[in-house]
């Protein structure tokens, strides 16, 4: 079953070409990874994906919808959430309300209400909770430690419920422990029914967890396939080693 | 149902976890009294001060000095909806001000309109106008915002010292007095208590605001905007909301003076000055904070009443304005009232330093007013003491 479709998507900076006509498909109901040297245009690619950048050419549907051209909070709304590469949390603002910023309600009635309601409140502990950070929740977020952020920035996209979760190199910066535990957390999810698509350096953590792994190279996907098809590709060797 | 003793095992469990200070258990709430009956008193004193001042005030002069800061305490806490919440900078707010006192005006003046029927077609008129400028101008961030809210205070300045046909341009426009027969210590008593009642209805939208869904969305735009939109949040909408919101409060301040002052100039009304006084002031106070707009306004505006008062025509009350802002920034950068908090946590409070003695402290409180422990409680209760 086909949840994100991507046909013809370019990109390019001044004449720099990020992105050069990419057709990909991430199954639904998996751990997709994206992998590629520096430069190859992940990012690039995640933030035409969720909108924040505009590509010049290309569709993007997800699940049957367009998504083409959509501003980055309707995109969110379709289901799709994301992580930013470096983690990036509200750092003046306590856990709980980073949480809580995540609840968008629809009627203006609801968007009146007072921010903290008991079901909302009660939910952003359970992710938490889920994280392992309960107990931060009055804390200000900037006063986390990288880890405690990354964990936070995770239970916030959460929080808005996304079904297709986007992460941008989660194992960056981040010790060998809670690498596991990170792991752990994203396939728990994805069995819970949860779509990922993984950027990420970490070669090991991209082949023990994904089921699906597209690697970019130049802007352009060279290979795709199950980890075992991409470790011995000779494309992706020379791509990755410079043969 | 819980027993009463659960949420004391929470604080014994993580206090000694967190190795902090070991007191009374009370203490967090007797802390908490203390606080809320400070607050109490506060505004008993700040309430009766208000309601008594036009009666005790020496001269009429006092009173036009009180008029005025409360004047400057509206525009800084309608430029807070902007600044505080979304953390726009906008140095052109006064030209909203100005609109709305022409608007006002010219509404009196040329449609013969009654003078406070006037006042609220005016701001409704500025809240239409500010919906093309904010579109405009909310889609650049950081210092091009800024850039472009000061073009259109001087755009609007052009425009209004070159129209003279229409504005009465730099010869200035008189706006006819709103009560004519009234006494003038009559008229500034009463204009006193209208300035004060749109001060609080600007206090209690902002204060609706902090507390709703709507306001934690515009916060999060202030702390990152980007994040904010891929968590779903429908930015510029809700920057433009709060703009036009802001824009309306500015224009009702700005015809309030129009009908209490009765004479307008472009120079004035639609001054870089104004824009940048309700930044300072605002800045001053504290931007976060409900009062503290109202705070700075207070600082502000009388430093720059005495300034104009002692010497006269000479621009000192611009130094005296620029001091302040440095000071400002250089000490006080998240303004007066967090200052003064931080300080007060010291003598009073003692040593809270670490996350999880707060957490502590706060939860422990939170239970306490919640009375039984609710379900999430006994989570955290697990895993703090796990």
């Amino acid at each position: 079953m086909s949840g994100l479709e991507i046909t013809g998507l370019s990109k390019s900076f001044g004449g720099v070409c990020a992105l050069d006509d990419v057709s990909v498909a991430f199954p639904h109901g998996k751990i997709n990874a994206l992998i590629g040297p520096n430069g190859s245009g992940k990012t690039t690619f995640f933030n035409c994906v969720t909108g924040m950048i505009r590509a010049d050419s290309g569709r993007i549907t997800y699940r049957g919808q367009d998504l083409t051209g959509r501003p980055p909070h309707r995109i969110a709304r379709a289901g799709i959430g994301r992580s930013f590469q470096l983690c990036r949390v509200f750092p003046r603002m306590t856990v709980l309300d980073n949480l809580l910023c995540a609840v968008q309600p629809r009627t203006l009635r609801a968007k009146a209400g007072r921010s903290h309601s008991r079901a909302e409140t009660e939910r952003a502990r359970h992710w938490l909770t889920r994280m392992g950070i309960d107990h931060l929740e009055r804390a200000e977020a900037q006063n986390l430690s990288w880890g405690q952020q990354k964990l936070l920035e995770l239970a916030g996209v959460l929080m808005s419920e996304p079904e297709t979760i986007l992460l941008d190199e989660p194992a960056g910066g981040v010790n060998p422990a809670l690498i596991d535990r990170i792991c752990a957390l994203v396939s728990e999810l994805n069995a819970e029914g949860r779509t990922f698509l993984v950027v990420e350096h970490n070669m090991d953590l991209v082949m023990s967890l994904s089921h699906h792994i597209v690697v970019f190279d130049r802007g352009w996907p060279i290979a795709e396939g199950p980890p075992s098809a991409i470790r011995s590709d000779e494309k992706v060797l020379g791509a990755y080693l410079g043969v | 149902m819980r027993s009463d003793s659960e949420p004391r095992t929470t604080t014994s469990g993580s206090r000694t976890g967190g190795g902090g200070r070991t007191g009374p258990l009370a203490a967090p709430i007797a802390r908490h009294r203390v606080a809320l009956g400070m607050k109490l008193l506060l505004y008993a004193v700040a309430l009766t001060a208000l309601f008594t001042f036009p009666d005790v005030a020496p001269s009429r002069y006092e009173v036009t000095v009180a008029i005025t800061l409360l004047n400057y305490a509206v525009l800084a806490t309608a430029w807070n909806f902007v600044g505080g919440f979304t953390g726009y900078i906008s140095l052109g707010h006064g030209a909203f001000a100005g609109l709305g006192a022409y608007g006002t005006a010219l509404l009196v003046v040329k449609a013969e309109l009654p003078s406070f029927p006037a006042l609220f077609a005016a701001a409704a008129l500025v809240g239409l106008i500010a919906v093309p400028v904010g579109y405009a101008a909310l889609r650049v961030r950081g210092a091009s915002f800024v850039i472009v809210s000061i073009a259109l205070v001087l755009v609007l300045l052009l425009v209004f010292q070159s129209w003279a046909s229409f504005t009465g341009g730099s010869r200035g426009m008189v706006v006819p007095r709103p009560f004519p027969g009234m006494l003038r210590t009559e008229h500034h008593r009463v204009f006193y208590f209208l300035f004060a009642a749109l001060l609080a209805l600007a206090l209690v939208t902002w204060w609706l605001i902090d507390r709703s869904r709507f306001g934690l969305g515009l916060k999060s735009i202030r702390e990152d905007e980007d994040k904010a939109q891929a968590l779903g949040t429908p930015t510029f909408a809700y920057k433009l909301v709060v703009f036009v919101v802001s824009a309306v409060f500015t224009a009702l301040a700005g015809g309030l003076y129009a009908l209490w002052f009765g004479d307008l100039d472009p120079v004035f009304q639609f001054s870089i000055l104004s824009g940048a006084y309700m930044v300072l002031m605002a800045l001053l106070g504290g931007v976060r904070h409900l009062y503290g707009p109202l705070l700075g306004a207070l600082v502000v505006g009388y430093a720059l009443e005495y300034s104009k008062l002692e010497y006269g025509d000479t621009p000192l009350h611009l130094v005296t304005a620029g001091l302040l802002l440095a000071v400002v920034v250089l000490f006080m950068p998240d303004g007066v009232i967090p200052a003064v908090r931080g300080l007060a946590a010291r003598f009073l409070g003692g040593g809270q330093s670490s996350i999880r003695e707060v957490t502590a402290a706060e939860l422990l409180h939170g239970q306490r007013a919640a009375g039984s422990a609710a379900p999430p409680d006994s989570r955290t209760r697990k895993e703090v003491s796990s």
